[in-house]
């Protein structure tokens, strides 16, 4: 039992965070990727932007690194994304452990501090690589010291949601039929890297780096936690627990939608994928990531009174 | 927050400032906590003393700092808002501790105990037969009439008629070393979540001068709240739901809020959160409605009911007050308990006292002289000068006059005022806080300090051995208000008495 409110902020915290973590690991690949003069450079900045729905380069890649991180103008750069986390945190204060919060405020104390900018102008490999890693301690907290009841199931959810939507538009930005064809190696290196995926691709693929091998990885790998697959299995298990306590869900039930979603990705390959092409696959789970955004909504906080009221 | 001052008589601006941390601490004309007139340091003194002595500058400034940092990552903080950002200021915080030895401590408590017994008495009284009023002991317009006294409340059902559940009473040491109530809180007073950081802080700062000072624990408030709270639902409802209503995340409040339902373990609901139905209270949670029967409210009469207070509050929820008036749900404290520390009622407590529990007062008041009287309106006006002059509407250190401070012609417009509308005047003398050794700007300094103890009122009456002291922290000031530039500092109150700084000591003694 937990309110509703607080649900909702668990789930809004859950997703900034994770949404920080992934802009600040785009903006830390672009910056690196454009240390060498090489047209890979220029790829990697193109599908860094891309994924994040910007469509050229204004500036320098430093300076659109510096707006993705420290914009507070901009409701999605790092710096917004950490102040909501943090706000929603505040919010529901009693429901996370000290440990836990103190992590994100420490962080956000940080990237708020009058000489971020400073700090970021100077290193900002070292500033970008710090932030990643307060995140991870975020969450490492959150996993060690928080009960793994609804409050964390919540966050998790909110999570692993953005984490959904943010892989498949990073993926978009290479394999969408409509974007151009990426086959520079050094490009493809970034690429994984933005998605946190080269190290653990390896493992799999080895060396040999190639964009079926990517797109098969990163959409279905099972164990990889920042695959498609992965990321749509943990929200319909998390769903499904959520959901076993809520009396008369409609058709539009979120763990419906997030089985569904589940058991599309279970069921296809990357034989169909390269067929059909990757696009539509990838919108398909942008929109049902959507759709089950709305079903969390009218199932767990904003219900109509007049069904939950007593008899 | 409400006024912590009464005035002052002389400045400690004239004692010399000490150039480091190492000489000696010179406090000024006041009683001071740690030093005793002669120049000794008191016995409850010493093993903080002691320590104290053999840290240099360097070291008590990076105490000082580790503590700082501590309250900002906890988010101990409020946000100053400036031009283009906002910053998290922490409150500001005094590493060292005040110390109370057991037997100061033993008469706190037992005053305490006793005044909160007559003021719960009284409420139930005024609420209800008004027998007090009939017999002449406080005049009956100084009650009907306050803004604080709830018609809404005449023969409502208050279980164990405890209508004050938290109450935090502001306690001055004068001069003459003797504690003195300067006023009740009995609405919604804050501060108890300070109590409790300043102690976790303490322990850390100065580990081992606390394990040997015999200090009583302070960390069972959180239960012992609870078991307040829920004892005002038992002979209704076996296991109740207990909440605790916040007006939200903007409050400055807010921190502690979160905190006591965090260490509850309870829900912590906004007024948006609840629903009420059937004069039934809800909240909202994810698998539907669930009944709500104990209410911790931190947000004021005026706002928790739109329906029945001020119309235009969204902090509250619409017919609350028709669920309590139907004995549905609990309101913690029960609204109208204001009446009761209102400025003028003050003056009647020593009365009030008497007239319930047929003894006197343990802990005395402030002389006050009401200007509703003729004859104490005239000394009044005779003695502006001396005299500190409170609004009985206001607080928070507005509306008030503080004689000795003011300029000739702030005394003649003020002396103006009160004669317009003498009901709405008290005036006590300028009393003269006792200080307590700070930190201040790296050296060792003496500043006015009050003491803010925490009292629980449900089935039973429980003081919790601690309190929140709060610091002037401008050299000189008397005014302890955190709006106003007051900090805070922990408090020990001692087990037992220690010898004469020969060793002895209550380590490892819980009081209780």
């Amino acid at each position: 039992m937990m309110l509703a409110r607080v649900a909702d902020s668990l789930y809004w915290l859950g997703r900034y965070i994770e949404r920080a973590e992934h802009l600040s690991r785009l903006s830390t690949v672009m910056l690196n990727a454009t240390l060498d003069q090489t047209d890979a450079g220029a790829e990697a900045v193109r599908i860094a932007l891309s994924a994040v729905g910007e469509t050229e380069l204004k500036a320098g890649a430093f300076e659109a690194a510096k707006g993705l991180v420290l914009d507070r103008s901009d409701p999605n750069s790092v710096v917004s994304s950490l102040s909501r986390a943090r706000e929603n945190a505040r919010q529901v204060r009693d429901q996370i452990t000290t440990e836990t919060w103190e992590r994100l405020n420490l962080l956000y104390l940080k990237v708020m501090d009058r000489n971020a900018g400073r700090d970021f102008a100077d290193n900002s490999v070292t500033f970008l690589h710090d932030i990643i890693a307060d995140v991870h301690l975020f969450k490492g907290a959150a996993d060690t010291t928080m009960s793994h009841g609804e409050s964390w199931r919540f966050m998790m959810v909110g999570m692993y949601l953005e984490r959904a939507q943010l892989i498949s538009s990073l993926l978009e930005a290479c394999f969408a039929e409509d974007s151009p064809k990426v086959n520079d190696h050094l490009a493809l290196v970034a690429m994984l890297r933005m998605g946190c995926a080269l190290e653990p691709y390896l493992r799999v693929y080895t060396a040999e780096i190639e964009p079926r091998h990517i797109l098969e990885f990163m959409v279905f790998d099972g164990d990889f936690p920042r695959s498609i697959r992965f990321a749509t299995s943990q929200i319909e298990r998390h769903l499904s627990e959520l959901a076993r306590h809520v009396e008369a869900t409609g058709r539009a039930a979120p763990e419906r939608l997030a089985g569904r979603l589940k058991a599309r990705l279970e069921f296809a390959d990357v034989g169909e994928l390269e067929a059909q092409g990757a696009g539509d696959l990838l919108t398909t789970v942008a929109n049902e990531c959507a759709r089950i955004h709305q079903a969390i909504y009218e199932t767990f906080v904003a219900y109509p009174l007049e069904m939950r009221l007593p008899a | 927050m409400d006024t912590g001052v009464a005035a002052k008589i002389q400045d400690i601006d004239n004692s010399p400032s000490l150039p480091m941390t190492g000489a000696a601490y010179l406090p000024g004309a006041a009683y001071d906590e740690m030093i005793a007139h002669g120049g000794d340091v008191r016995a409850h003194y010493a093993a903080l003393q002691s320590r104290i002595s053999t840290l240099g500058a360097g070291e008590l400034a990076d105490r000082q700092r580790m503590l700082e940092r501590s309250f900002l990552l906890q988010g101990i903080t409020f946000t100053v808002y400036g031009a283009d950002s906002a910053t998290e200021r922490i409150i500001p915080t005094d590493l060292f501790p005040r110390i109370l030895p057991a037997h100061e401590w033993a008469k706190i408590e037992a005053g305490l105990t006793q005044r909160l017994q007559a003021l719960n008495m009284f409420l139930a009284d005024i609420y209800g037969e008004q027998q007090i009023l009939m017999d002449g002991v406080v005049p009956r317009e100084l009650v009907l009439g306050a803004p604080s006294y709830r018609r809404e409340m005449q023969n409502l059902y208050v279980p164990h008629k405890a209508y004050a559940n938290v109450c935090g009473s502001d306690l001055i040491r004068g001069q003459d070393g003797e504690f003195a109530v300067l006023e009740d809180n009995l609405r919604v007073p804050s501060g108890v979540s300070y109590m409790l950081a300043n102690r976790d802080a303490s322990k850390r700062t100065f580990p081992s001068a606390y394990r040997e000072a015999g200090v009583r624990p302070v960390e069972r408030y959180p239960d012992l709240l609870l078991a307040t709270l829920k004892s005002m639902s038992v002979d209704w409802r076996p296991n109740p739901q207990v909440v605790v209503l916040t007006p939200g995340v903007y409050n400055s409040a807010y921190y502690e809020h979160a905190y006591l339902a965090r260490l509850m373990g309870v829900p912590l609901v906004e007024g948006r959160d609840l629903v009420v139905h059937d004069n039934m209270v809800y909240m909202r949670t994810t698998t539907g409605l669930r009944r709500v029967d104990v209410i911790y409210r931190r947000v004021d009469d005026d706002f928790i009911d739109p329906l029945t207070f001020r119309r235009d509050s969204s902090l509250g929820a619409a017919g609350l007050f028709n669920a309590y008036r139907a004995g549905n749900v609990v309101i913690c404290n029960a609204p109208g308990t204001g009446v009761a520390d209102d400025k003028a009622v003050y003056a009647f407590v020593p009365d009030i006292i008497r007239y319930y529990l047929g003894e006197d007062p343990i802990l005395p008041n402030i002389e006050t002289f009401l200007c509703r009287e003729p004859a104490q309106l005239s000394h009044v006006l005779d003695n502006l000068d001396k005299l500190v002059v409170k609004a009985v509407g206001a607080s928070g250190g507005y509306g008030m006059l503080v004689g000795p401070h003011a300029s000739a012609k702030e005394r003649s417009d003020f002396a103006d005022a009160v004669k317009a509308d003498p009901a709405n005047y008290i005036a006590q003398p300028t009393i003269q806080l006792s200080t307590a050794p700070c930190l201040v700007d790296g050296r060792i300094e003496p500043r006015h300090v009050d003491l803010r103890p925490f009292i629980l009122s449900g089935e039973k009456t429980v003081v919790t051995p601690g309190a929140l002291t709060r610091v002037a922290l401008k050299r000189g000031s008397l005014v302890v208000n955190s709006s106003q530039g007051g900090g805070s500092k922990d408090t020990w109150v001692l087990a037992e008495e220690n010898g004469h700084g020969n060793g002895h000591n209550g380590g490892g003694h819980d009081a209780r």
